[in-house]
């Protein structure tokens, strides 16, 4: 409550972090957001109007990783300057409060704040039995309807409460939604990865916090800016792939050599992701150049869309035993056709009944 | 050569014969009466009965490239689509689309049934234009043996009801008595009597036992009698104990060229019949195509299992003589630029090549092959019993056509045959189109080469 | 589930199935069919000499014949060449293959394969013009000339245009090169395409029947 009321240049100066470094944060948004340089000002502006937005976070079926990406636990940074421009009024792991405490701080400011306060979900919604996932005896279906009613908008966090994620695998035992699937009346954006990208995650709650919209969307929700390119295309090893030059095995000479990774199951082309752009961990790498195929985290199904390590040429299903099984059957109906053909054969070509008649008489 | 014809009596034997030809079709018995559902129905099952694994895989070969097209003279010289020979398969692969097809199950959904007026239809290709000459089969890149299937059609057309009438003339007469053109005994005794006189020697006639058998044709007792005449006097030459039989001398087989299956069966078993009875090694077909795959290739068959004698065609008789150095024969005074035809059913379906190519070369001739020779040769345009069929007259000109060019081109200044009704064609067609190169029969140069001294045995 | 995962996963399975029992369906049933008995003595000994000798000379026409029919022939030669090569000496479909049988074998290099299913590609296109314009073809040909065509030509055009990421996004067209290699196998053991399994025993059959004749062809 008390944070409210300090100007962002104290609180920035408290954490050591010159205005210089904080316009920076400004501009690079901007230039994620594939917005013009020009726009840098006003998301400065917004970002340091004393009003801040509410923004409750509510986790559901989840494991942690998209706060811990936005946090980067490990090491605090410039984009966690978004927590300074924001009320986040809810949030599981990072407040102090616990208890009905925290239940009632949620819900005083989604009271105070009704039709203005942004809702970010991370985790899937079990709609099987509701006590897979209840927090404070309430049901995350229920918890989730109720926020929802008096947001303004909703950031869908990561792959499970964008797509259904890991829960939503196959046999899917919760009966786990996205969040999509729940509401259907409020502006949703979906972020996904497991986890998403930093940088992409707070640009988006920059976004809409400057300008009171979501960016422009793709077919399933997605920011256009970030989701809207494969990994393929921005691979640095896709001239490797052009060449016709793939590692075959993790440890041999192509992998050692940095070649494409498709043969080892790579989902580069059919991901929509900015990893390869972006890299994580400040730029540091991403899975790829760490010599690891891209899983394909950010699109919906990834789990089930056969294995990891499958490339994308090869059948999920067709194998070895389904064929033999096929070509067992096929022989048996063969034989049968063959069979079937001769004695058809040999009826057409038996002698007359009236030679038969004859013999008899 | 002893001459056993003049030119004025082949002239004249000519037009008489060719004015009895003219005459069949209204000579013939109207076509049989039959209801759709009996006509079909008897189409079908000779069909039916005929398939089987080898003709199945052939059918299922088929991969519409239309290469057939190019091969057959008709097709080629027509350049009418319809006469592309796999379309004469159609009906045939109809029937064993929808029941005896592994996949039959599927096809009855959208194959057709045969109709009458699809088996009328179906007359002019099988019959007026196809001989069977099978140089379709060549080109095919699947190997499709069409020209076996077409005359397979002919034999489902035959149990229809729907052969051509002339050639239901034929049938019908040869099944009555086996004769053809009213060449009966009388009329065979009386060449023979008539050869004899101008040979100067008794012919061997109706030996109990003999080492050959030499068979002729109701063509050649009426028209080409330098053929019979030739084979008899380079047979006395060669000292060969020969017989010819009054009980067996007809060698064409118009059940075969009808597609009447009972009457082809029926010919071909009473040759062997007389053979086995005289107990020969070798019987001599004569100069006519057809007879010799209606004996050498179907007597087994016919018979029931392997006959006891060789089968072999006047051309590959002498010739092996010549080429193993049995026979020898004179040069001739010229060496006179020809072209061999080689009749379809002897060389193509035959394998008798080298044996009429050795005889040109021992008469000292200088044969110029025609570019298409060998198996590959072109048919003379009217083989198969087509020669009889009216309908067919465009077409019979189109191939003589195609095979003249190529006749043309070698510079040959005749053509030697060995099979009357290649011969027949050839001088019909030369009468039609107003050409002069005269046709020679392979037997009678044979005979005219014979040397003077008779030294050569058997 | 995606089009893609659709494609790559139960589509293709039922297709490899569909392929395999239609296949030895159709070959059972022609191979253990009544064969006719030969009685007659053959001119030449041991006919399946002259079959196997056929087998191999219809892979080119006769002299005689070549100026009419050169075209077909190279052109078919030039598809089932390149077909053969891109199908199975392409490095992804070696990946493909491995991932059934459990081992590869060495590839082509990308851009022979590219090049190769391109002019496939263009053949098949050219074929299957001609196949609407020559009046004999016209005549012949049936639903299933054209359909096996076009059927056997969209693998290619699919490939190629996935391969090259050019047209529809890439898992898109990725899932419809699947798909219509799927439509390829439903469709082979029903159509002209089961030639594959005909024309050499065809061939055989031939050059037997004219061996016994002592002809060689």
């Amino acid at each position: 409550m008390i944070r409210r009321q300090q100007p962002l240049s104290e609180r920035l100066e408290a954490r050591g972090i010159s205005r210089r470094s904080f316009l920076k944060f400004c501009t690079t948004t901007a230039s994620l957001l594939a917005l013009s340089p020009a726009l840098a000002p006003r998301i400065a502006e917004a970002l340091e109007s004393p009003r801040r937005p509410s923004v409750i976070w509510l986790s559901f079926q989840e494991c942690t990783g998209c706060s811990e990406s936005i946090l980067r636990a490990g090491a605090p940074s410039i984009e966690s300057l978004i927590f300074e421009a924001i009320s986040l009024d809810y949030h599981e792991t990072l407040q102090a409060a616990a208890g009905h405490q925290a239940e009632a701080a949620r819900e005083q400011a989604m009271a105070e704040n009704a039709g203005g306060y942004i809702l970010v979900v991370d985790g899937s919604v079990p709609l099987g039995n509701a006590g897979f996932s209840t927090v404070a005896g309430q049901s995350n279906l229920d918890t989730l309807k109720a926020a929802a009613a008096g947001a303004a908008a909703i950031i869908c966090m990561g792959t499970c409460s964008a797509f259904g994620g890991i829960p939503y695998a196959n046999p899917n035992p919760t009966g786990a939604v996205p969040v999509s699937e729940i509401i259907t009346d409020k502006p949703i954006v979906n972020v996904p990865g497991c986890p998403p990208i930093p940088a992409v995650m707070t640009s988006v709650i920059a976004h809409y916090i400057t300008f009171g919209t979501l960016p422009e969307l793709d077919h399933l929700g997605r920011p256009k800016v970030f989701y809207g390119q494969n990994i393929h295309d921005r691979c640095y090893r896709r001239p490797f792939y052009e060449r016709g030059q793939f590692a075959e095995t993790f440890d041999d000479e192509g992998a050692k050599a940095g070649w494409c990774l498709y043969k080892l199951g790579c989902k580069g082309p059919t991901t929509y992701n900015a990893c390869a752009v972006l890299k994580w961990n400040d730029g540091t790498s991403f899975p790829i150049e760490a010599g690891h195929g891209c899983l394909g985290c950010s699109e919906p199904n990834f789990w089930d869309g056969g294995s990891f390590y499958k490339p994308l040429s090869q059948g999920t299903e067709i194998g070895g035993k389904t064929l033999i099984a096929a070509g067992v059957a096929g022989i048996a109906g063969g034989v049968a056709a063959g069979v079937a053909n001769r004695a058809k054969q040999k009826t057409l070509r038996a002698p007359k009944p009236e030679a038969k008649k004859e013999d008899k008489a | 050569m002893t001459e056993v014809v003049t030119k004025t009596e082949l002239d004249e034997a000519f037009a008489m014969f060719y004015g009895m030809a003219a005459s069949i079709k209204d000579l013939a018995s109207p076509e049989p009466e039959m209801t759709e559902a009996e006509r079909v129905g008897a189409a079908k099952g000779v069909f039916l009965k005929a398939i089987d694994a080898e003709m199945a895989t052939q059918l299922d070969a088929c991969v519409k490239c239309g290469a057939c097209a190019q091969a057959c003279q008709y097709s080629i010289g027509t350049n009418d689509p319809k006469y592309t020979p796999v379309r004469k398969l159609e009906l045939l692969k109809r029937v064993y689309d929808r029941e005896l097809s592994p996949l039959r199950w599927l096809k009855r959904l959208y194959t057709p049934d045969l109709t009458e007026a699809d088996l009328r239809a179906h007359q002019e290709l099988v019959y007026d234009a196809c001989t069977m000459c099978g140089r379709c089969n060549l080109v095919c890149p699947s190997g499709i043996n069409i020209a076996d299937m077409v005359a397979l059609n002919r034999s489902a057309l035959a149990a229809a009801g729907l052969m051509p009438a002339e050639l239901r003339f034929m049938q019908e007469g040869q099944e009555a008595d086996g004769t053809i053109f009213g060449a009966d005994e009388d009329l065979f005794l009386y060449r023979i009597q008539d050869l004899q006189e101008r040979l100067g020697f008794e012919i061997p006639l109706d030996k109990e036992k003999a080492d050959v058998l030499l068979v002729t044709s109701g063509l050649d007792i009426h028209l080409f009698r330098d053929a019979t005449g030739g084979a008899i006097e380079a047979l006395q030459h060669m000292g060969v104990d020969y017989t010819l039989r009054t009980d067996g001398y007809e060698g064409a087989n118009f059940g075969l060229l009808s597609g009447h299956d009972g009457t082809k069966k029926k010919l071909t078993n009473h040759l062997v019949d007389v053979a086995i009875k005289t107990g020969v090694k070798v019987v001599i077909v004569p100069e006519c195509g057809h007879s010799y795959p209606a004996l050498r290739f179907y007597g087994a068959e016919a018979h029931g299992g392997a006959i006891p004698f060789e089968v072999m065609t006047v051309s590959e008789y002498f010739g092996r003589a010549v080429m193993e150095g049995r026979l020898k024969l004179e040069k001739d005074a010229e060496r006179r630029v020809v072209a061999l035809h080689d009749p379809c059913k002897v060389g193509r379906w035959g394998g008798v090549f080298e044996e009429p190519r050795a005889i040109i070369e021992a008469i000292g001739w200088e044969l110029h092959e025609t570019e298409s020779n060998r198996a590959y040769n072109f048919c003379c345009g009217g083989g198969a019993g087509n020669f009889l069929i009216e309908s067919a007259d465009q077409l019979k000109r189109t191939g003589y056509r195609i095979k003249m060019n190529e006749i043309e081109q070698t510079g040959a200044k005749s053509i030697v045959v060995s099979c009357g009704s290649c011969r027949m064609n050839f001088e019909v067609g030369k009468v039609k189109a107003g050409d002069t190169i005269p046709v020679e029969s392979l037997a009678a140069l044979i005979a005219a080469h014979l040397p003077k001294d008779k030294g050569a045995k058997a | 589930m995606s089009l893609l995962d659709f494609a790559r996963g139960p589509a293709l399975e039922w297709a490899a199935v569909v392929f395999m029992v239609g296949m030895l369906w159709r070959i059972g049933g022609l191979t253990l069919m009544l064969r006719n008995k030969v009685l007659s003595k053959d001119r030449t000994p041991e006919p399946w000499k002259g079959g196997l000798r056929t087998m191999f000379t219809r892979f080119s026409p006769a002299p005689v014949f070549r100026r009419k029919v050169a075209f077909q022939y190279i052109a078919g030669w030039v598809w089932h060449l390149g077909f053969v090569l891109v199908v199975f000496f392409f490095q992804l479909h070696i990946q493909f293959f491995k991932g059934i049988v459990g081992f590869g074998w060495p590839a082509l290099p990308n851009g022979m394969i590219v090049a190769m299913g391109a002019v496939s590609l263009a053949v098949l296109i050219t074929l299957l013009i001609r196949r609407m314009l020559n009046p004999v073809l016209r005549m012949i040909s049936s639903f299933d000339d054209y359909a096996s065509t076009v059927i056997t030509a969209l693998p290619f055009a699919t490939g190629l245009m996935a391969f090259a990421h050019i047209g529809l996004a890439y898992e898109t067209m990725l899932a419809l090169h699947f798909l219509s290699v799927a439509l390829l196998l439903v469709w082979f053991p029903f159509s002209k395409l089961f030639h594959v399994f005909t024309v050499l025993p065809s061939r055989y059959a031939l050059g037997v029947k004219f061996w016994r004749k002592g002809v060689k062809v």
